[in-house]
């Protein structure tokens, strides 16, 4: 049988990859890892919801790239070099001394906020790929049985949010074609009336459907299947932990490795 | 198997009974149908069976229901999970996990059955259910019939004794339909599975009942076999009402038995054709799609199709579930841009068009009308559409008392009944007195007297105010009555798109009872028939 990957083998994969990226620090292997981790989702991520992670995560690390260089840049101990442009100093009280916002910028300042910006984007982006390479559902089910109840919740939980957000630009259309633009704040009271309504309504089914299924009448829970680990899993896992014998050679290697030893 | 022993229930804030008094037993194996109009009380009466209502919804219950000599009273819902399954009205509402595998195990988990035994059961549900394919398919893209199929799946894997469904087939197109029905048979047949079972669409079940539940609203109930039920019962199926006209000497439950008893009628109308009721000009082009693909990602939803609709004209749009139907109807309406191709209304593209100079062009009711709705009361709604729409304070009122007399102005949206929320969102749509009307699937709950109104509506908007209406819908009978062309949609691609007569009588899944009854001869309603009875005694 062609099982996919155990997901808690991605989850090491990518928290490898992610450690090595720190400890070589460097940003052309930064980004090279991203890449690699990129063609992976794209070739190997099964179509459903959580596959969005990943180019979810890649904007939530160019933001924290923009974040981090300006604030590196406004606020913060100033780093001498060539100075590229100066901005007005804001004059602040005398408590909050050895703190300054604005002043010369640097060059040397700016590459090291955004050195440290990339690095922080990388790792999440490749928690990222993570997230979209493994259902999160079945990674709860290879939880043990007392995270396994709270994992149910959970997995109830993720499995309403597509439909939210489903629900939301269903709305938004249809108050469109009633000739409503969706802009500012009066037109969230148009969506979140309707969408409130109908989001109670469906939890009600559900929480209905589960308690006729008999869901928390029994104290105990069985499991219908038990995730084993495959050779295949083992062979994955022991590669992506040989990255840190040598992370600077082995990072884009190990991450391009799923492409051979995934199914 | 079943035992309702003086069954009264009143819901919390309400004067109304909904169930009064209520007796009734089910044995084993039989199959029972709940009918009565929307919001009626069928829904309650399915959910008291596993005692829903009221521990889940609250409400005062009097009397005594037990299922398999337990009472509901004493046991909560969940404590019944082995012996009840109850497969609800949207089956994507109450799935749990995310793969058809999954879903079907989910419920014995929770009964802490051996893995074993869970495999075993698994393998037979879906070896039952002809699922065996869509095992490892996640629930969301299943299809509407494929959906309904696992729903029943995952209730019947805890081996249950009774199997309650809140209408099966409402959402269903009439081959799915007629899938999910013939499975219902068999368990019934095969299994000795005691069945409740509500629906709207009753051409399509009353032949498999056993007997009827018939909620006629204030606590009154009529039970009895379809035979006596339909004697007198005003809500009943096209065939019913025909035989009714034809003064037949038995009560017909299928369209065999109809057919029998009316061979010499149909002799007789044989030579008659009849008359075509409403001519088209075609000369004003309201609708012109010009070879437009529509595709999402790699999927091709629409492909190459080329169409004109004019004013005056009804258009069905039918098709399978996920047959391109909704694609269209959101490119036409200007929901999407096509990707290849364009459309024009009335000469202008739809995706561009903004606030008022839309509404005045073309109004769309979506599959959920309360989409449309966000006030706070009737009033609140009617009196937004006026000021967006420029027209005299009271107007769109005055148009939704001609659709649903005697609606009160402070009632809000949420507590109208299905029908009564449609209109609402009718006369939103209507106040702004748009060129084209795009409905998607609106008689999902209605029962038959808000269809007539709807019929009748929408007749009067196309043929009165020469308008077009485009409909999409699995509604055979509806379309037999309302339409007068139908576009036939298969896997994106237009394959039939003529007069109703013409492609409805081509299909026999898609042919409505009427139709059935009097083939070879093209009828397609009671009245046309009857008419034509009356012309040539």
């Amino acid at each position: 049988m062609n099982k996919s990957l155990h997901p808690l083998v991605w989850w090491i994969w990518a928290g490898s990859l992610a450690t090595a990226v720190a400890m070589t620090s460097s940003i052309p292997l930064a980004f090279g890892v991203v890449g690699a981790a990129g063609l992976i989702v794209r070739r190997k991520a099964e179509k459903a919801p959580w596959a969005k992670s990943f180019a979810w995560s890649i904007k939530v690390g160019t933001w924290v790239i923009v974040i981090r260089v300006l604030t590196g840049v406004l606020i913060g101990v100033p780093i001498p070099g060539r100075t590229l442009f100066t901005l007005p100093i804001i004059p602040l009280p005398d408590w909050m001394a050895g703190i300054r916002i604005g002043g010369p910028v640097t060059f040397e300042r700016l590459s090291s906020t955004a050195h440290d910006g990339i690095l922080i984007a990388a790792i999440i982006g490749l928690l990222g790929a993570a997230a979209s390479l493994s259902s999160p559902h079945r990674l709860l089910r290879s939880m043990p049985v007392m995270v396994y109840e709270f994992g149910v919740t959970i997995v109830i939980a993720t499995s309403i949010l597509p439909q939210f957000v489903t629900s939301v630009s269903r709305i938004k259309e249809a108050q469109r074609l009633r000739g409503h633009e969706s802009r500012g704040l009066a037109s969230w009271r148009r969506i979140a009336l309707p969408l409130f309504e109908d989001s109670l309504s469906r939890s009600l089914d559900l929480a209905a459907a589960m308690d006729s299924r008999g869901y928390g009448y029994s104290r105990k829970r069985s499991k219908y299947r038990n995730d084993h680990w495959t050779t295949r899993d083992y062979a994955l896992c022991a590669f992506a932990l040989l990255v840190f014998l040598r992370p600077e050679y082995l990072l884009i290697i190990v991450a391009l490795s799923p492409l051979v030893l995934a199914p | 198997m079943i035992k309702f022993t003086n069954v009264s229930l009143i819901y919390p804030n309400s004067q109304q009974t909904v169930i009064e008094d209520l007796t009734f037993t089910v044995a084993e194996g039989e199959l029972v149908l709940v009918m009565g109009s929307t919001g009626i009380g069928k829904s309650s009466l399915l959910r008291l069976i596993n005692g829903l209502v009221p521990h889940h919804t609250g409400g005062i219950l009097a009397g005594d229901i037990s299922v398999n000599g337990i009472s509901t009273q004493s046991v909560k819902p969940g404590g019944l999970a082995h012996l009840i399954g109850i497969v609800g009205q949207n089956p994507l509402n109450g799935f749990v996990t995310d793969t058809v595998e999954e879903e079907l195990a989910f419920g014995m988990e929770t009964l802490n059955l051996p893995p074993d035994v869970m495999r075993k059961r698994v393998e037979e549900i879906l070896d039952l259910l002809s699922l065996a394919q869509l095992r490892n398919r996640s629930l969301a893209t299943l299809s509407g019939g494929e959906q309904q199929r696992v729903a029943i799946g995952s209730a019947l894997v805890m081996h249950p004794k009774v199997l309650v469904l809140d209408e099966p087939t409402s959402a269903l197109d009439p081959v799915a339909a007629e899938e999910v029905l013939s499975i219902l048979h068999r368990l019934v047949h095969d299994l000795g599975l005691t069945v409740i079972v509500s629906e709207h669409k009753l051409e399509r079940v009353i032949q498999f009942a056993d007997r009827i539940i018939h909620i006629q609203g204030g606590g009154q109930t009529q039970i009895g076999t379809p035979e006596t039920i339909f004697a007198s019962s005003a809500l009943a199926p096209p065939i019913i009402h025909l035989a009714r006209a034809m003064n037949v000497s038995e009560i017909p439950l299928s369209v065999r038995q109809m057919r029998r008893l009316t061979e010499p009628i149909r002799k007789h109308l044989s030579e008659i054709t009849p008359d075509v009721v409403h001519t088209v000009d075609k000369a004003k082009i309201v609708v012109k799609v010009d070879r437009m693909s529509i595709s999402y990602g790699a999927k091709e939803a629409i492909a190459d199709t080329s169409l004109t609709i004019c004013a005056g004209e009804i258009v069905a749009v039918m098709g399978r579930n996920g047959a391109g139907k909704s694609s269209l109807l959101r490119a036409i309406v200007g929901a999407t841009s096509p990707s290849k191709g364009a459309v024009s209304i009335v000469g202008k593209d739809p995706f561009s068009l903004h606030g008022k100079e839309r509404t005045e062009l073309v109004g769309f009711i979506p599959q959920e009308p309360s989409d449309l709705l966000y006030g706070q009361s009737v009033r609140e709604e009617c009196s937004q559409a006026d000021a967006d729409n420029h027209v005299a304070s009271g107007e769109t009122f005055a148009l939704i008392q001609t659709l649903v007399p005697g609606i009160s102005q402070n009632t809000h949206p949420r507590d109208l009944s299905e029908g009564q929320r449609l209109s609402l969102a009718l006369s939103v749509v209507l106040s702004a007195q748009p060129q084209l009307l795009v409905l998607d699937e609106p008689t999902r709950g209605l029962d038959y007297t808000a269809k007539v109104s709807l019929i009748s509506i929408l007749k009067e908007i196309a043929h009165a105010q020469d308008r077009a209406v485009i409909i999409a819908t699995h509604d055979v009978e509806l379309v037999a009555e309302l339409a007068s062309r139908v576009i036939f949609i298969a896997e994106g691609e237009i394959v039939a798109d003529g007069t109703t007569m013409d492609v409805l009588l081509s299909s026999p899944a898609f042919a409505p009872q009427v139709a059935k009854v009097m083939s070879p001869s093209p009828w397609l309603t009671v009245k046309d028939v009857l008419t034509a009875m009356r012309n040539n005694p």
